[in-house]
């Protein structure tokens, strides 16, 4: 959380002449960062960021405590004036204004107090200029006094006018399912049940407590008696309230990490004081105070060296001694050993023996410390991963023109079939399911370069997310890509080309499925596993291809060298005409598999029914004679002709 | 002898200068330069010359030879030069067709790199996962914020009665208790990169974004290992003028946690719009919290480690000064945007 502290109300209660340069340095290196500092001289407010476990360093008074423990580490001299007041008031856990029946285990500390016949009337100008550098709008003199004790203390105060408490009666309980309230900022609520409330002895409810006051107990113009209302509570219920109500109010913010009920008294002390101050008002003779379980402090053991190692440095007993009481700890020590002890401000953060070395290592200060590598052993690496695969994958796509997209792995309703996981909590209906396939986001990529006149290569290599039963998903890592304005060949001889580059071996079967034109999509095998796909989508013109990246890992072999072969082969091409709709594949697989001797065929030009075939002859152990080869001719002629129909032309 | 050598050398030098095409010149170098040219006929008749006088022989024909050719030369480039032919050299070339690799990939690739060399073993654990190894085995309380159905997205599946809810994981810290199982003893350095979801959309949050998390456990490992590894990769991946700081922060699963900042690379430090007082923040980082190592069944007695992850996205950004003002810009297909990178 982020909280604004004026650099002249810190100094009420710290004594330094640090500039405000020095504090924002200091601050951020050893306690709650300083994000920025705006204004000058007295106008000068921090911005500071409170970590969650922090709370009790949310005010004006916590900075202050921070500061005075850090800044004497950088040679600058403080004091710290205690947070108090000159009241002294008895307190009981009953009193004759307003009974209280309290659940203990929602508010742990309640405290109270009449204050009668309170002038409501401006602030003075100190109070509404302190206010406002802190960004609270000073409103009358009651509401600002609780702000102004929130702000400087970090104990949110609430003040009922007293009159409006039907039998000065109080029920603090647990909400029921359905029942309703309206807060001071005139929202209605219907309350799931759960929630902190305060009924009074009418039944309604008058308060939502911790987060804001009911409507119907609200200080107005005609207030004459106010219950000032310090209290702690239950910080779950808190936040469970004011996450599923939307009112994230600054009480509730700091409700909800669980405040000091140590600090339950200086608030209504210091409540007291102001009011009498400000309003006018006379306040009861005894104070409400139901407290039934204090704060207990916790000790913890360890040793000097304890504290040495995880730091990285020696550190001496007067460096931890010095940085723990100055941050309120008690601290004995018993040769290299110590025992310390948490103030109650510190109670739920403070709770094992590291807590304590992290309290001496930052005001000890990590700038202060060397920069060391490691200097044991190197673990060997993770077994069977495929990161520099996938790099090389990405980067032979690359180098053939395609561009790498990473298109979101949540994805609409419409983009699943079959069976996926689906979000409880999405962020919206486009989001709701894990994808089980790429195809339709890559579809969708396409479509969000529909502009685009030049013809492009879409692909991206991540996970899809496969349910299983009783266990998390498969991760499967895929390899997807779609061909936006290619022809058919240009686009598979780059599926090919990485293929080949890959050294895998493959094949190309025709199987149809769903999205894909009938006849037009390939199921490509190396040797009996399909490791995926290619072919025409149905929508858009599209060419798309998938493969499981194991798979191709699976199945890329190593390069190894072929020695050259001795003797020169003899290349020719040869024209054929083919009947229509002959499989140019299969034309070729049959011409290779008729001789050992034909090393290669590739189709290298086509003119309407013209299909020119470039044949490599290629015997290991001589150079074959024309004659030879003209019967290797003949063998491929003959087979084309029975097979396929096909005539060489001229 | 020597007056042969020299009136075939004047002769040579004349034709020679009145050459005008590369031809002729070849021509010219042949007749007397060739195997059977006059001047290699002189050569061969060397060996007839009385011994006293071989070598003022044979150096007046090297020279003359060397004149020749250097001539041969000159007049070659002269001719060049007067017929030029017509050729433009600044019309453009034909590139092939360029691919690109995405931001996000270039960014991994270099991030993990820089791991590599200390030794950091690369791993990707699940983004699907259980809540035990996001949140419990990491020491958060059950009521932590961040089990909120408000910040983290869950899996609409039965609960695991080990394991609790199924999730997406909001940070790559889930990958520490699953590498310290897999390892069982240490030394551990791993280095876990994949995808994190935290429901959150707005121009500096993207639902879905990456992490790279660190984590070294072994023997007497302590804060000033953590400084020199962040040091490390701060002064190798942004450059060596770069400093980076530590300053007090809360996490659940490390004790003490800090979090990480690095000076500006704007304003050097200095203080400016982009940054805060001088310092941008890299990301979270600390001592792993004895209750980790617990869960990942290491003894924190014997053993500790520390660990930090960040977000790729936000820490290429500060890098490269790419500038994009909006990081839902990074998951556009656009290539108007993928073509810049």
């Amino acid at each position: 959380m982020d909280i604004l502290i004026p650099d002249t109300w810190l100094r009420d209660y710290l004594i330094t002449k640090a500039t405000p340069r020095e504090l924002e340095k200091y601050l951020s290196l050893c306690g709650p960062s300083v994000e920025r500092v705006t204004g000058t001289g007295i106008n000068t407010v921090y911005s500071i960021e409170v970590t969650t476990n922090r709370v009790d360093s949310a005010s004006i008074y916590g900075i202050a405590r921070e500061a005075n423990a850090i800044l004497p580490k950088f040679g600058i001299k403080t004091t710290l004036k205690k947070y108090s007041s000159p009241i002294n008031i008895p307190s009981a856990n009953k009193v004759n204004y307003l009974t209280a029946i309290v659940d203990p285990k929602l508010c742990y500390r309640f405290s109270a107090i009449l204050i009668k016949n309170v002038k409501i009337a401006e602030s003075p100008k100190r109070i509404k200029d302190l206010l406002t550098l802190s960004g609270v709008r000073p409103i009358n003199n009651v509401v600002d006094i609780s702000n102004f004790i929130m702000a400087e203390l970090g104990q949110p105060i609430h003040t009922f006018d007293y009159d409006k408490i039907v039998g000065a009666k109080m029920i603090l309980r647990e909400s029921r399912k359905g029942e309703k309230v309206t807060t001071l900022d005139n929202k209605k609520f219907v309350l799931g049940g759960g929630d902190i409330v305060i009924e009074d002895g009418s039944g309604k409810l008058i308060d939502l407590a911790g987060i804001m006051g009911g409507k119907n107990s609200a200080i107005d113009e005609n207030t004459k008696n106010v219950l000032l209302f310090v209290q702690t509570y239950n910080p779950v219920n808190i936040r469970r309230t004011s996450m599923s109500l939307a009112q994230r109010t600054d009480a509730a913010v700091l409700f909800e990490k669980g405040l000091d009920p140590e600090a339950v008294s200086l608030g209504i002390v210091r409540g007291i004081q102001l009011f009498k101050d400000l309003t006018g008002g006379t306040p009861e003779k005894t104070l409400l105070d139901i407290y039934p379980d204090p704060v207990k402090t916790r000790s913890l053991s360890l040793d000097l060296d304890f504290i040495s190692n995880k730091i990285g440095v020696p550190i001496t007993k007067i460096e931890v001694t010095s940085s723990l009481t100055a941050l309120g700890f008690g601290i004995k020590w018993f040769g290299n050993k110590l025992t310390v002890t948490t103030p109650s401000f510190r109670a739920n953060d403070i709770t094992i023996p590291e807590d304590i070395v992290e309290e001496v290592a930052r005001i000890y200060g990590y700038h202060n410390l060397p920069n060391v590598l490691m200097t044991g052993s190197i673990p060997p690496f993770a077994p069977d991963t495929t990161f520099d695969f996938e790099y090389k994958i990405k980067t032979i796509l690359k180098g053939y023109g395609g561009v790498e997209v990473y298109t979101y792995s949540l994805v609409p309703k419409n983009y699943i079939t079959g069976k996926a996981l689906r979000l409880i909590n999405p962020l919206g209906e486009d989001t709701e399911y894990l994808r089980t396939s790429f195809m339709p986001s890559l579809v969708a990529a396409t479509r969000e370069n529909s502009g685009e006149k030049n013809k492009y290569h879409l692909f991206e290599l991540t996970n899809e997310y496969l349910p299983k039963t009783k266990d998390l998903p498969e991760e499967r890592l895929t390899l997807a890509g779609v061909f936006s304005g290619y022809n058919f060949r240009n686009a598979k001889g780059i599926v090919a080309a990485l293929l080949a580059e890959l050294n895998i071996n493959v094949t190309f079967v025709i199987e149809d499925a769903e999205f894909f034109k009938p006849n037009q999509r390939v199921i490509i095998n190396s040797g009996k596993t399909t490791i995926g796909e290619f072919g025409v989508l149905e929508t858009d013109n599209l060419f798309y291809y998938e493969f499981s990246v194991r798979g191709l890992k699976n199945t890329c072999k190593g390069k190894s060298y072929i020695p050259i072969p001795k003797y020169p082969a003899q290349i020719e091409d040869l024209t054929i005409i083919l009947p229509q709709q002959t499989k140019i594949g299969e034309v070729i697989n049959t011409m290779t598999l008729i001789d050992k001797r034909i090393a290669s065929v590739s189709l290298k030009d086509i003119f309407k029914d013209a299909f020119t075939f470039q044949i490599s002859y290629q015997d290991l152990g001589k150079t074959l004679t024309n004659e030879e080869v003209e019967v290797l001719r003949n063998k491929v002629m003959a087979t084309v002709k029975t097979k396929f129909g096909g005539n060489i032309k001229g | 002898m020597q007056e042969e050598i020299m009136s075939l050398k004047n002769e040579a030098m004349a034709q020679i200068m009145e050459a005008k095409t590369e031809e002729e010149l070849e021509a010219l170098r042949i007749s007397y330069l060739g195997k059977n040219g006059k001047l290699t006929e002189l050569i061969k008749k060397i060996k007839d010359v009385p011994a006293e006088k071989k070598g003022q022989v044979g150096a007046s024909i090297n020279d003359a030879k060397n004149t020749l050719l250097t001539a041969l030369a000159e007049r070659k480039t002269k001719i060049g030069i007067s017929v030029r032919v017509w050729f433009d050299p600044t019309i453009p070339g034909i590139q092939p067709e360029v691919g690109h690799l995405h931001l996000v990939t270039q960014a991994i690739e270099e991030i993990s790199n820089v791991f590599n060399h200390l030794g950091f073993s690369r791993v990707r654990y699940p983004e699907v996962d259980w809540d035990w190894f996001a949140f419990s085995a990491l020491n958060f309380p059950d009521n932590h914020p961040a089990r909120d159905d408000w910040e983290t997205f869950f899996i609409d599946t039965p609960e695991s009665k080990e394991y609790g809810r199924m999730l997406l994981t909001p940070h790559t810290s889930n990958g520490q208790v699953r590498e310290m199982l897999r390892v069982k003893i240490p030394p551990i350095r791993m280095i876990n990169i994949t995808k994190c979801y935290r429901r959150q959309m707005d121009i500096s949050h993207t639902p879905m974004f990456h992490q790279f998390e660190g984590l070294v456990v072994d023997k007497d490992i302590s804060v000033v290992n953590l400084k020199g590894t962040i040091d490390y990769f701060a002064k190798t991946f942004f450059g060596p003028e770069r400093v980076t700081r530590l300053r007090p922060y809360h996490f659940q699963f490390t004790e003490p946690s800090f979090e990480v900042d690095i000076s500006c690379g704007i304003c050097n430090g200095r203080g400016c719009k982009l940054c805060k007082e001088g310092w941008l923040e890299l990301g979270g980082s600390g001592m792993v919290h004895p209750n980790v190592l617990r869960a990942g069944k290491i003894d924190p007695n014997k053993y500790s480690g520390f660990a930090f992850g960040w977000g790729i996205e936000r820490t290429y950004m500060m890098k490269a000064g790419i500038n994009i003002p909006d990081l839902r810009m990074l998951y556009s297909s656009d290539l108007k945007y993928l073509r810049q990178f």
